[in-house]
């Protein structure tokens, strides 16, 4: 089944080194639409990074620092990018060529696709 | 809450799942509604009502799955208004078991299926090799149950 996530999706798996993305309930870790290169482990990562952005927001709401904007983990061999709004996180997979300043204008500007 | 187990190899996999996916109640359970460990309950008592209900209501998920789908549901989840729920077959070298998870807000159904998932792979790691399964034998229920949960609240 397709949803209107689907154009987004699509524009963020096209940026270079973006190998998946996924809207996801930010309270449950299900993936509510996904766009996946194969091998990529979409229920895990799923999971995993709605819990790393539920518990970034809760820690800057602890710090006073406000609502999360976006959230990038850089690893070894690749970043998570995510952004959220409405109970549902926007996650990008990809490897260390993607270019994060794109990737996140376009995630940002996704945003109202969430809503 | 300390984790209380029946029976040792259950042990290690369980703690990592608890830990791991931040459950606040766990049980595992035979099919047949012994119980095997128990983590977060007080009282024997609640443990024997959630296990029966845990089997009866796996048991039912499997017809009712087998009626619509024709396989067995092997998953459920319950998402009340703070509390939530999980049943979920776990499939192990000993048979299949059942695992009962209770979580809150500090978790998520998605951690809690991905835990699911390692602590299969734990528990088939951990289940000893030469032991044959034992047998759920009606008769020897009541007797089985009643010894595991002595030995999950320290009266064996």
């Amino acid at each position: 089944m397709r949803t209107t996530f689907r154009p987004v999706l699509t524009t963020l798996t096209r940026h270079r080194g973006v190998v998946g993305s996924m809207v996801v309930g930010e309270s449950d870790g299900i993936i509510v639409e996904a766009a996946l290169h194969v091998g990529v482990a979409g229920d895990v990562v799923a999971a995993l990074a709605a819990s790393l952005y539920r518990k970034a927001r809760r820690s800057s709401s602890a710090a006073g620092f406000g609502a999360v904007g976006f959230l990038t983990l850089e690893a070894e061999h690749g970043r998570l990018c995510v952004i959220g709004r409405g109970g549902l996180v926007l996650v990008a997979v990809a490897d260390r060529s993607a270019n994060v300043g794109l990737l996140r204008a376009d995630m940002v500007g996704a945003l109202e696709a969430l809503a | 809450m300390t984790l209380a187990a029946a029976e040792r190899w259950v042990e290690e996999p369980l703690r990592h799942f608890i830990d791991d996916a931040r459950v606040r109640r766990t049980l595992l359970l035979h099919g047949s509604g012994r119980v095997l460990a128990q983590h977060g309950f007080a009282r024997s008592a609640d443990v024997m009502s959630a296990c029966a209900l845990a089997a009866a209501i796996r048991a039912s998920a499997g017809e009712l799955g087998r009626m619509l789908d024709g396989r067995p549901f092997v998953e459920l989840h319950h998402a009340g208004e703070g509390d939530q729920l999980y049943l979920a077959e776990v499939p192990t070298p000993r048979g299949p078991h059942v695992l009962l998870a209770g979580f809150g807000a500090e978790s998520s159904l998605g951690l809690v299926r991905l835990y699911r998932a390692e602590l299969a792979e734990r528990l088939a790691g951990a289940a000893p090799a030469a032991e044959a399964a034992p047998q759920a034998l009606p008769e020897d229920f009541e007797v089985d149950l009643n010894r595991n949960l002595a030995v999950l609240f320290g009266r064996a």
